[in-house]
């Protein structure tokens, strides 16, 4: 036998050998949160090398940006360009995104929504809706850019949305504004009878990744302010808060908070899908459109407290809270009891058409901690426990829906709108933290004069809840949302894409093709030069006639994560990017005869400052 | 043990050999030779990894990077080797599994002659490219550095990259199916 161990025993070193070289035994680290021996600053700080647990998804309002943050450090990421014009990613400035920005120049980010499977975050897209153009946005969480804009007809200012329903089937798009169809001039005085707020149900075509309208709702001239989609045995179902169901046409701060109800609007978006189906609805410039007081079935009111703000399902989908804004109560009802009520057709009259359902066999309880004053907005923690934002008494308040009971109160500065937990809309959210979302910041920061940035406060509400970390946001977080950071998988570079005919992947392939005025330059970005036309004198200039139209496509052949390449023509009033792998196009008429340097604007190389080349535009006689 | 021809191998020998000429097979599928550079901002490594056939890793970074000083680009048609070693390789294999066949123990010797002197060339092949890259730098590179040769074994710096050579799992195959080719000359050693 002897003779086998020295056959062994070579075999085996070499193995040895191979493993110890090639073998990673590095061991992976990461920040589980708030372990309770920690001081509150050991739970925020993420060492360099140690990547936060979630993404924050903030909605940027008015600015018509997301800003993505990390929990728990609260450091900001990342800014999305999504409604509004960006020149440090040249987003608005590029074909694509030009062609999917139209005309508009800004927008209204509102409410952020992730695309969902089984009532789950699936990390794959965001979604978001555009209050001040009406337009909705799907966001590619493997690239964090934008993808496509919808504008979204018949309807002005989609406040109540954006939510998803449990698979991502719809995302609806209620209105705050009531318009006439076709958004045509008409006196206010026929407010009620041709005004309509339309809920738009917006289907995602993900192969093509392409927002389409399914159907449209014209409901009632009220404003639809949120919403939630049902979950699990209320998946078909959804809610939405409503308010100025008097119909007020001017100082609806008075006119619009007179009766003591509005309603929450309950629908079976499966019911209207089959509606639709079967040809029960009307053709309004090419949309499908329900009109509720003709097309029966599927939408029920709910009286609430008046002038609702929030209405937020329970994570066992059995009940939805509204927070009663102008009433100082969050109102529990069941939906099981709604589907009994609207089985049994336990109907109390019905509005424009609309049935409405007896109060009393929906609601479970009403909640009014002492004091609490202006519920805004709710979400849950794993245990299903409600936290509710106070925007008025400036504060959280923990209770359970089960009993009504306050289990727990922390301020927060000041005049929080919304809250998010981890995970906290879904059917299985984590608990752990929570960040206020403060419309008034004040005196939190260093002054800068007489307007400051809102704020987001960091609250563990793994025990008792305690604000441990204060960040400044730009405006304007409206709502925001939290995903477990391993849900989403980033790519590093773009693939290459044999099959776009303007993307040049070789530097040999660098051309500029011209047809009459037409001039297509068909170029590529390395560290650190610009490829134009490789079989030029000069492959970095490009030479065109006055008034040409001229088609710039640009392909980052650096495949190498974060290398991304900038093209700007100076006084041009030009800039674009291309990322790792990426083509994009530029379209404009050079108008203007002249030189003009181009050059680099991200830095990405030692000889950055050396990316440079011409644009020389020959003048028209 | 081995009848009248005394210098005939044994058996075992002969199963020792072709089991060498099966590793030499198997070599072909995984690399013989890497190495890994490391930056401040690379802190992942980057990979030049050659097979008998074809080169993989981050190969055009580090092209795009070393044009920075001048250096020629890696690439498979720049090493015409990887065109026809895998047919040496393969020949190798061939070999060695007829020197089993054979159990001569005369052949057997010029097969190990045969390894040493493929091993030289191989050696001496790499050592002869790291060279060329190191000190042919283009004279027109944005950032001078004095010439330099990377061990074929071991650690280099060069700017801010610090490099690693290794041998791959093909190579530590070959030089067990090396010591397979020695053992039976222990192992019968008493028939001569």
């Amino acid at each position: 036998m002897k003779k086998w161990i020295p056959i062994t025993a070579g075999l085996l070193a070499g193995f040895v050998a191979a493993t110890i070289t090639f073998a990673d035994f590095s061991a992976k680290t990461n920040t589980e949160a708030a372990s309770s021996t920690k001081s509150d600053a050991e739970k925020v700080y993420v060492p360099f090398g140690q990547k936060d647990d979630y993404y924050l998804f903030a909605s940027g309002g008015h600015s018509g940006q997301m800003f993505i943050y990390g929990v728990p450090s609260m450091r900001k990421i990342r800014t999305i360009p999504v409604f509004s014009q960006d020149s440090a990613t040249g987003y608005g400035f590029d074909e694509h995104s030009k062609k999917m920005m139209g005309d508009y120049t800004w927008g209204d980010l509102h409410h952020p929504a992730f695309s969902e499977t089984k009532g789950d975050y699936d990390g794959k897209y965001m979604f978001a809706t555009d209050v001040g153009n009406s337009r909705a946005a799907v966001v590619d969480l493997k690239t964090f850019t934008t993808k496509d804009i919808i504008k979204v007809p018949n309807t002005a200012g989609p406040h109540c949305a954006a939510f998803v329903t449990e698979n991502t089937e719809y995302m609806f798009l209620p209105t705050r504004f009531a318009v006439p169809l076709g958004q045509k001039y008409e006196s206010l005085d026929n407010y009620s009878k041709e005004y309509r707020g339309v809920m738009s149900a917006v289907t995602f075509d993900e192969k093509n990744t392409k927002l389409n309208i399914a159907y449209q709702v014209a409901l009632p001239p009220w404003s639809y302010d949120l919403s939630d989609a049902g979950k699990k045995s209320s998946a078909d179902w959804a809610v939405m808060t409503t308010y100025n169901t008097e119909e007020a046409t001017t100082n609806l701060e008075i006119n619009a908070s007179q009766a003591d109800r509005d309603y929450i609007v309950l629908f079976n978006w499966k019911e209207l899908a089959k509606m639709v189906k079967d040809g029960k609805y009307e053709d309004v410039g090419g949309q499908k459109m329900i009109f509720p007081e003709k097309q029966k079935g599927g939408i029920y009111l709910v009286p609430v407290a008046k002038s609702p703000h929030g209405v937020d399902v329970t994570p066992d989908g059995k009940q939805f809270i509204a927070s009663g804004k102008l009433a100082p109560t969050m109102t529990v009802f069941s939906f099981e009891k709604a589907f009994k009520a609207v089985e049994n057709k336990d109907f109390a009259g019905e509005r424009n058409g609309i049935p409405i359902l007896d109060y009393k066999s929906v609601m479970e309880r009403e909640v009014n901690p002492e004091n609490a004053l202006g519920p805004l907005h709710t979400q849950f923690d794993e245990k299903g426990m409600a936290y509710t934002t106070m925007f008025i008494s400036s504060e959280i308040v923990k209770w359970d829906p089960k009993t009504g009971e306050t289990l727990d109160r922390v301020p927060v500065q000041y005049s929080p709108g919304h809250s998010v937990a981890a995970e906290g809309d879904t059917v299985a959210p984590d608990g752990k933290w929570l960040v206020a979302l403060n419309k008034i910041a004040k005196d939190s920061y260093l002054s800068v004069g007489p307007s400051h940035p809102e704020s987001m406060q960091l609250i563990d509400i793994s025990g008792k809840m305690k604000v441990i970390q204060s960040a400044p946001v730009d405006p304007e977080p409206h709502y925001a949302q939290m995903i477990k950071a391993d849900k989403i998988k980033t790519i590093n570079v773009y693939p290459k894409d044999e099959k776009n005919k303007d993307a040049v992947y070789k530097k040999d392939d660098a051309r500029i093709v011209r047809d009459g005025n037409e001039v297509h330059v068909y170029g590529i970005a390395m560290r650190s030069k610009f490829i134009f036309d490789a079989k030029a004198k000069r492959p970095d200039v490009i030479e065109v006639n006055q008034g040409d139209h001229v088609y710039i496509h640009l392909t980052d052949i650096d495949f190498d994560e974060d290398i991304t390449h900038g093209f700007a023509i100076n006084s041009y009033n030009l800039n674009m990017e291309v990322q790792p792998g990426q083509t994009n196009t530029m379209e404009f008429i050079a108008d203007k005869a002249g030189t003009y340097p181009i050059y680099c604007t991200n830095f990405c190389s030692a000889l950055h400052q050396e990316m440079n080349g011409y644009f020389l535009v020959k003048p028209k006689n | 043990m081995n009848g009248s021809n005394g210098k005939k191998l044994s058996i075992v020998s002969s199963l020792l050999i072709a089991l060498s000429a099966v590793l030499i097979v198997v070599s072909l599928f995984f690399p013989w030779w890497r190495m890994i550079f490391w930056a401040p901002q690379y802190p992942e490594g980057l990979n030049i990894i050659v097979y008998p056939n074809r080169l993989e890793g981050q190969i055009d970074i580090v092209n795009g990077l070393n044009h920075y000083i001048g250096m020629d680009n890696f690439s498979e048609a720049n090493f015409p080797e990887l065109g026809y070693l895998k047919y040496i390789v393969g020949g190798l294999a061939a070999l060695t599994f007829i020197t089993a066949l054979l159990r001569k123990k005369a052949v057997l010797y010029g097969l190990i002659g045969v390894f040493i002197a493929g091993g030289l060339a191989g050696v001496y092949d790499l050592h002869r490219a790291l060279h060329d890259y190191g000190t042919n730098l283009s004279p027109k590179a944005p950032i001078k550095i004095d010439p330099f040769v990377p061990p074929i074994i071991g650690h280099n710096t060069v700017a801010n990259f610090v490099t690693s050579s290794l041998l791959g799992p093909g190579t530590y195959l070959v030089i067990v199916a090396f010591i397979l080719l020695l053992i039976p000359l222990w192992k019968d050693r008493k028939a001569k």
